[in-house]
C-alpha cells in the first residue's frame, strides 16, 4: 500500500503510470497511462463478463427439464414477487 | 410477429414491439442487441432472457425480488440516461422497469444469481441494459438453489 495526493503518480513497471487526478466525496479520479495493447477495466466489468459467460451456458437437456423445478422447489425463493 | 428460434422452447414467435434493444449488447456479449423476454407459468419465477441472434443464447434469471426479497436498486446516473429513465431517481420496480438477476448454474445443482449486475428492462421504450453497480453492497454470486434434498433445507455445496 502506498500513499499519494492529487496530482502525484505511480510506475507499474516500464509502460504504466497511474496518476491520481482528484479525490472527491464521490470518489478518486484516475488517470492511466498504458500502451494501446493494455487493457483497462473496471474489475467489476471484468467479473460481469466472466459471471455472464458462466451464466450463458446455462442447461442442457434432462438438466432442463428438471431445473426450474428445484429452483421453484428452494424454501428461499418467494415466486409471488416479481 | 417475428418467429423466434429459442434455446430451450423451439421457435415461439412474439410482437416485434416486445423486442428488448441493448444498444451496447451485454459485457461478454457485445454484439447481442436484440433479446426477447420469455415468462412461462409452468417455469415461474424462472424468465429467460433469448438473444434474437444466436439462438444458443438464452440467460436463466430471476426477477431481482425472488432473488432477494430487500433488493434496493442503485442504476447508475449513466445507465439511467441510456434506458431513458429520469435521472434524478431510481425507476419503480414492475412498473417502469423489470428488474432481472442472471442465473449461472453450477455443478448440477447449486445456483447462484448475479446481484452485483442487474438487468434492467426498460417496459415502456424497450430498452434494457446491465447495469453494473459501483458499490459493493451485493453479491455478483448470490446463493439461491444448493444441491441435496429440499425437505433438509439448503445446503451449501460450492
Amino acid at each position: 500500500m502506498l500513499r499519494r495526493r492529487p496530482g502525484e503518480s505511480l510506475l507499474i513497471g516500464d509502460d504504466v503510470e497511474v496518476e491520481i487526478l482528484a479525490i472527491t466525496a464521490q470518489g478518486a479520479k484516475i488517470g492511466i497511462r498504458a500502451p494501446r495493447e493494455t487493457v483497462v477495466l473496471r474489475k467489476e466489468l471484468k467479473i460481469t463478463q466472466q459471471q455472464n459467460e458462466e451464466a450463458a451456458h446455462g442447461l442442457t437437456g434432462a438438466d432442463f427439464q428438471q431445473a426450474p423445478e428445484k429452483l421453484r422447489g428452494n424454501s428461499k425463493i418467494d415466486p409471488s414477487l416479481r | 410477429m417475428l418467429s423466434v428460434q429459442t434455446k430451450y422452447f423451439g421457435i415461439l414467435s412474439c410482437r416485434e414491439e416486445e423486442v428488448f434493444e441493448f444498444l451496447g449488447g451485454m459485457p461478454a456479449f457485445e454484439d447481442e442487441k436484440h433479446f426477447v423476454l420469455i415468462e412461462l407459468p409452468e417455469n415461474a419465477p424462472l424468465v429467460f432472457l433469448q438473444s434474437l441472434t444466436h439462438p444458443t443464447l438464452c440467460f436463466l434469471a430471476f426477477p431481482i425480488l425472488v432473488a432477494d426479497r430487500a433488493y434496493q436498486l442503485a442504476v447508475s446516473v449513466e445507465d439511467l440516461t441510456a434506458l431513458n429513465l429520469d435521472r434524478g431517481r431510481q425507476p419503480e420496480l414492475g412498473r417502469e422497469v423489470l428488474v432481472l438477476a442472471l442465473v449461472s448454474l453450477h455443478d448440477r445443482f447449486s445456483a447462484t444469481a448475479n446481484l452485483m449486475a442487474p438487468v434492467v428492462l426498460n417496459l415502456k421504450t424497450h430498452r434494457g441494459l446491465q447495469a453494473i453497480r459501483q458499490d459493493r453492497v451485493y453479491s455478483h454470486q448470490h446463493l439461491i438453489a444448493s444441491r441435496g434434498p429440499v425437505a433438509g433445507g439448503p445446503e451449501v455445496s460450492c
